[in-house]
């Protein structure tokens, strides 16, 4: 592991932030921090640049615990959310303040320099203050003086938050190779889902309470570990309903619109339980009237959402339903809609606790079509 | 908008003028008394018509005082001296000993440290001559008394929270992450302080520098107990000067004059900071 | 970067120098400060004792007698007496005119600059030399002043030589001096202050008394008190400005706090009596400063967060 934190404490005052925090890192890594603003991301990344310090546990390094090692000792580069340029000096010297840490001689620094500032293309502005430049050159500027030193470990906080949509688009296709080029152990943090997908080999979800999921995005996406994770990632976002399993013949079922859903047998143990039941919106398909196990909805209204059709829709009790679909494709726009349900990708969360359930595998399961 | 009528036009204007009458004429009238002879001074009635000379400055600027009766020496130069070194000196002092600490309390909140700033604030308030007259023995007997060194110590009362107060201000001003962002790129501590902290603060040190200068300089009390008349500032001195010359008038006023420009010329130049160093950094300009 | 780089140091060191870096920092600073506190603690050890410098031999603790002994020593009561009228008269007069200054230099313009920075010179000099001036103008002889008050009707008008007139002197240097200190501060909160009251006000016709009385006092209150709590802890301390002008005189007519005890040091070598009255007046000062800096923070705080 290069970097792995144990049990780490952090409190200003008496507000804890960090309350016993472990995470791991391997090598060439990219770790995204996810989570909503104060969930204690950017204070977990000035514990790791040793800015501030633990109150409790460890922080190791490549295998060194880093307890009293200076910030300036830790072979770390970091890009702050609001960039942190130095003002006085031009942004050559901003991207050459890790070089200039060694005693590298001039033109050595002015190579490296230029090769970063020409990869990042800002060669052009090489010798402007900070106030001269956009805040798109900015950000640029700050993770170019990151890259600079060639750091073991990168941490990047939320770097694209205050630059524009467009350039945030373009950096977030940029970035992953970028990143894989640099060879360094990343941790990135964001509060946008879309950038934590593309960017993470592997996403911490946090909050208040901590870290709650680690997982490579298809893992947090397909198998959140509660409601929360499930609202955060997913855009529409995930249909979320109170049902109470029952057991029939042949299976667990849920019902909607008074039509039976079967879904995993694995779930059996929740029958007669209080659950919530979540179905991402592309989970569900519009079908004909009269199809296998059609729920009818009525269509409240219908949105375009980037290269998706969203439809909303109401169960019979009145329960809002939302559906997305490829734009272009059929589906009723008003009136009543037929919808069925991928049993795949249907989540049981316990709805007291809000973790999800683990269907339990089942002999009788593999004819369902557990979900992977 | 309510409209502002020509009666009180006219009035506004006539008190603009008395308070630039009242705050201007007794500068006016002590430049004019400087260019003067004894002879057109003690004139009556007073005119602001006569032929002006210099023979005051000339006076003191060659330290002899020739009278048409007599030739007195006279050392208004070495108070001027004085003055100048004891106040660049008590703000050097005051800036290694002020600026660093001026970082603790602003950046590195740490035990104790709002309980000292604010001692040091208190000294700012405390009357002088509480401090001053146990000096005095003390100075005796450390043989501190009447030396440069002594007085730049007590000085330090005026200089040095005026220092803290206003460059604390200015490190509180720059964000903490632009020093995090140059210590994780590798430099050291004492680095980031050289390159990163005092450039951002520097037009801060710079403006209370130059107030703390004028305080200095403007100090009277600290030297009249403490400093003979060879060490005495021109504050003093001038008193002294007052008995010793008898009737030369010219000659006092030219050394008043010789004494405020110092402080008027540094005023103009830092009138930016004025305000922020008057309220000791709590209202900015 | 590599491992050579964050190696072959002791971790223990950066431990203990982060831990002690404030205090490192802070230290000479706190040195002076020591050092200032010392000759406080022997002041008050002298106010309790009966110390005369002409007489080492009878140096005995007497304990609170130097205070008791105020109680029916009417010099005192002059002093106390003298030290108040001149701070309220001086401070009251200040705040009304620095006030109106204020107001009438309240606009951005260049002419207003220009004379706000005028009437700055005043406070820029050295109020020990500013009494010298004031001096000079109202010498019986050839003062420009006594000239005026003889115009005037004022015939032998003696300024401070006369103990009529010695406070009202010394006060009117006072005020030249320091106005401009309270006209400065004033102005910055003035011109500080957000415009929209003003406006609403302005369109809904309230007459501008009314606006003063209810918008602009109120929102200049946390200048105002600085200004003028500042100005209290030294006018009840002046000592330049008197020293200067008399030296106290004629006879007890401005024997401040100060100047009292720096005659009683100086010429009357009671030790003990100067210590008792400077532990009197510090006591006023520090009850006075407690306000001022719990308003000065309260100042500070908002205007830093303005900007």
């Amino acid at each position: 592991m290069t970097l792995a934190l144990e049990k780490i404490v952090k409190a200003f005052k008496k507000d804890v932030v960090l309350d016993g925090v472990s995470l791991s890192v391997g090598r060439g890594e990219t770790l995204v921090l996810f989570g909503p603003s104060g969930a204690g991301k950017t204070v977990l990344l000035r514990l790791i640049a040793g800015v501030i310090e633990p109150d409790a546990g460890t922080i190791m390094i490549k295998g060194r615990d880093m307890e009293g090692v200076e910030p300036e000792d830790r072979g770390i580069g970091m890009a702050f959310q609001n960039f942190a340029l130095f003002p006085h000096m031009d942004a050559t010297e901003n991207i050459a303040a890790p070089l200039t840490a060694r005693n590298m001689n001039k033109t050595a620094i002015t190579e490296t320099v230029g090769k970063i500032a020409r990869m990042l293309k800002i060669d052009h502005v090489l010798h402007h203050k900070p106030k001269e430049l956009s805040n798109g050159q900015k950000q640029r500027t700050a993770l170019a003086r990151a890259l600079a030193g060639e750091p073991d470990i990168l941490l990047l906080d939320d770097p694209l938050r205050n630059v524009d949509a467009k350039l945030r688009f373009e950096m977030r296709l940029e970035l992953p190779r970028l990143l894989k080029d640099q060879n360094a152990t990343v941790i990135y943090v964001t509060q946008d889902y879309k950038e934590a997908m593309a960017l993470g080999d592997r996403i911490a979800v946090m909050n208040a309470r901590g870290i709650e999921q680690t997982g490579t995005p298809e893992e947090i996406y397909l198998t959140p570990a509660n409601i929360e994770i499930a609202r955060l990632f997913g855009d529409p976002v995930i249909n979320l309903l109170d049902v109470s399993p029952v057991q029939v013949e042949g299976g667990v079922f849920i019902t909607l619109s008074g039509v039976p859903v079967n879904i995993d047998a694995g779930y059996s143990d929740m029958v007669g339980r209080d659950c919530i039941i979540g179905i991402r919106p592309e989970a569900i398909r519009f079908v004909e009237e009269g199809s296998a196990e059609a729920i009818p909805l009525t269509i409240e209204a219908e949105t375009p959402l980037n290269e998706k059709t969203v439809t909303l829709g109401l169960t019979q009790n009145g329960r809002e339903i939302m559906v997305s679909r490829p734009a272009g494709t059929p589906g009723p726009s008003q009136g009543t809609g037929y919808i069925v349900i991928d049993a795949n990708h249907i989540h049981l969360f316990d709805r007291a606790t809000g973790k999800r359930i683990v269907p339990v595998k089942t002999q009788a399961a593999g004819s369902q079509g557990v979900a992977p | 908008m309510n409209t502002i009528s020509p009666f009180e036009t006219v009035l506004r204007g006539i008190a603009i003028t008395l308070v630039i009458l009242f705050f201007m004429f007794p500068i006016f009238w002590i430049v004019l008394m400087s260019f003067q002879t004894n002879a057109t001074i003690l004139q009556v009635p007073p005119s602001i018509f006569f032929e002006p000379t210099l023979q005051n400055y000339r006076g003191l600027i060659t330290g002899q005082l020739v009278t048409d009766t007599s030739s007195l020496e006279i050392r208004f130069m070495s108070n001027l001296f004085n003055s100048l070194f004891l106040s660049t000196a008590s703000v050097a002092v005051g800036l290694m000993l002020g600026v660093p600490a001026a970082y603790a309390f602003a950046r590195l909140k740490f035990r104790g440290s709002e309980d000292i700033a604010f001692t040091l604030l208190s000294f700012r308030f405390a009357p002088p001559l509480l401090v001053l007259l146990p000096l005095t023995i003390y100075f005796q007997q450390l043989g501190l008394a009447n030396t440069y060194g002594g007085l730049i110590w007590v000085y330090q009362l005026i200089v040095l929270p005026l220092i803290l107060w206003i460059v604390r201000g200015y490190f509180e001003d720059i964000p903490a992450d632009i020093e995090y962002a140059y210590r994780i790129a590798g430099h050291r501590w004492w680095t980031t302080f050289r390159k990163i902290a005092l450039p951002l603060a520097g037009p801060g040190i710079a403006a209370a520098a130059l107030l703390a200068f004028i305080f200095a300089w403007n100090n009277f009390v600290f030297a009249l107990v403490l400093a003979s008349a060879d060490k005495q500032p021109v504050t003093v001195g001038a008193l002294a000067f007052i008995t010793a010359s008898g009737v030369q008038y010219g000659q006092i006023a030219a050394g008043i004059i010789l004494s405020i420009a110092p402080t008027f010329a540094l005023a103009l130049y830092a009138q930016r900071y004025l305000v922020e160093g008057l309220s000791l950094g709590a209202v900015k300009g | 970067m590599s491992d050579a780089t964050h190696s072959g140091f002791p971790k223990r060191r950066f431990k203990v120098s982060r831990r002690m870096l404030p205090y490192v920092l802070s230290l000479p600073a706190l040195l002076v400060c020591i050092g200032i506190l010392i000759p406080f603690v022997t002041a008050v050890l002298y106010s309790l004792q009966r110390y005369r410098l002409s007489q080492p031999w009878a140096r005995k603790w007497n304990w609170g007698e130097n205070y008791w002994n105020f109680l029916s020593d009417d010099s005192f009561w002059n002093t106390l007496k003298v030290s108040m009228t001149y701070a309220f008269t001086t401070v009251g007069i200040e705040l009304l005119l620095g006030l109106g200054i204020a107001l009438l230099l309240q606009k951005r313009t260049k002419f207003n600059n220009f004379v706000s920075i005028m009437l700055l010179m005043p406070l820029m000099t050295a109020p020990a030399l500013a009494a010298l001036m004031w001096k000079l103008m109202t010498n019986p002889g050839f003062g420009i002043l006594s000239y005026f008050a003889g115009l005037l009707g004022f015939e032998d008008f003696n300024w401070a030589s006369d103990p009529q007139t010695a406070m009202l002197t010394v006060v009117i240097v006072d005020v030249w001096v320091y106005t401009p200190f309270i006209m400065i501060l004033l102005l910055a909160g003035l011109r500080s202050l957000p415009q929209q009251p003003f406006e609403a006000a302005a369109l809904d016709g309230v007459p501008r008394w009314f606006v003063f009385y209810r918008i602009t006092l109120p929102m200049l209150t946390p200048f105002l008190l600085t200004a003028v709590l500042f100005r209290m802890i030294e006018s009840i301390q002046q000592f330049d400005i008197i020293y200067a002008m008399t030296q106290g005189g004629p006879g007890d007519a401005l024997t401040v706090f100060q100047v009292e005890a720096y005659l009683n040091f100086f010429q009357s070598t009671n030790v003990g009596r100067s210590a008792a009255l400077m532990m009197i007046l510090w006591a006023i000062t520090y009850f006075l400063s407690n306000i001022f800096i719990k308003n000065w923070l309260r100042l500070r705080e908002r205007q830093r967060g303005e900007a």
